[in-house]
């Protein structure tokens, strides 16, 4: 749908709040942690969808993979970063009332939706 | 009857009756209950105005735990640390939508801005997961146990009233969220 521009979702977030950017940088380097959703039977499908395209700016068509993974899998690696930086979405999925968690990316596992590739990156405008 | 949300020239608008606007405030002023955080004797004022809060612990109401998730899916300690951090100001962020989409209880017809669809399904959805917890939704067979409850005569317990209460409070959310991506689709 639409062409995939790397760097992900993380540069978009650094430009929004680039205070604490700048300083996650210095400590943290290229440590990978995981966004981790996880499914319940509360939230509604088009809601979860929703977030995904006004929080990260994902497509709809990325934001509607997800969404189908954390429903059907279970759970779903919705972005990576910095620990700080995926902790930063987890609170902000807390205040959507989606079940996020963090976790280290594991060897092999890490970043598979997260980073560059997905189809449909940096489409979409936040708010 | 309640009409659907829809996106139109005005923004995102609905039509609520009286009795469901009341219903919807008092499940409003419920959740914020939940959500309030406890005055502690001996709390360090500055610390909670900056949003610590050191003696803070894991919920033990399934609903206030639910609404307020651990960080961490096995390090206790790691959720705890966090908790201490910003569980305060996440409490804050959903009273915060929470007293706005109540606010726009005030008249029949909702006229709502990009924004204030924004607290509104997150309102509801905080409103949804804690009649959730209450109705014992675990699998998404319960979830398909309570939809099916859809008749409001058939009310005659406290458990069939909450699976219609739940019921509405999706419906409605389900419709503002499709007017919320119709204006996504628009403004794209």
């Amino acid at each position: 749908m639409t062409i995939s521009v790397a760097p992900g979702p993380d540069t978009r977030e650094g430009v929004r709040t680039g205070t604490a950017e700048s300083t996650d940088s210095l400590t943290a380097p290229d440590i990978p942690w995981n966004l981790v959703i996880w499914n319940d039977p509360v939230n509604l499908m088009s809601y979860v969808s929703y977030v995904f395209q006004s929080y990260f700016g994902y497509s709809e068509t990325k934001a509607n993979k997800l969404m189908m993974e954390v429903h059907k899998k279970g759970r779903s690696i919705v972005a990576a970063g910095s620990k700080e930086q995926v902790e930063r979405h987890a609170v902000a999925m807390h205040g959507f009332g989606l079940w996020a968690t963090v976790e280290k990316a594991s060897g092999g596992h890490g970043g598979k939706t997260g980073k560059s590739g997905g189809p449909g990156q940096g489409k979409g405008k936040r708010g | 009857m309640a009409k659907a949300f829809k996106y139109g020239l005005k923004g995102i608008t609905g039509f609520l009756e009286p009795a469901e606007r009341d219903l919807l405030r008092s499940l409003i002023d419920d959740v914020i209950s939940m959500l309030q955080p406890e005055e502690r004797d001996g709390q360090d004022p500055l610390a909670a105005l900056i949003g610590l809060d050191m003696d803070v612990a894991e919920p033990t109401d399934r609903a206030v735990k639910r609404l307020l998730p651990n960080i961490s899916k096995n390090d206790d300690a790691a959720s705890l640390e966090f908790r201490q951090l910003t569980e305060r100001s996440l409490r804050e962020t959903k009273i915060g939508a929470l007293r706005a989409a109540a606010l726009d209880l005030d008249k029949d017809e909702i006229v709502l801005t990009p924004e204030g669809a924004k607290h509104w399904s997150m309102a509801l959805n905080d409103v949804r997961l804690v009649l959730a917890e209450r109705l014992d939704i675990r699998d998404e067979a319960d979830a398909e146990h309570v939809h099916r409850m859809q008749d409001w005569s058939q009310a005659e317990d406290v458990e069939s009233y909450l699976a219609l209460v739940y019921n509405f409070t999706t419906w409605l959310q389900e419709s503002v969220v499709q007017a919320m991506l119709q204006s996504l689709e628009t403004r794209r």
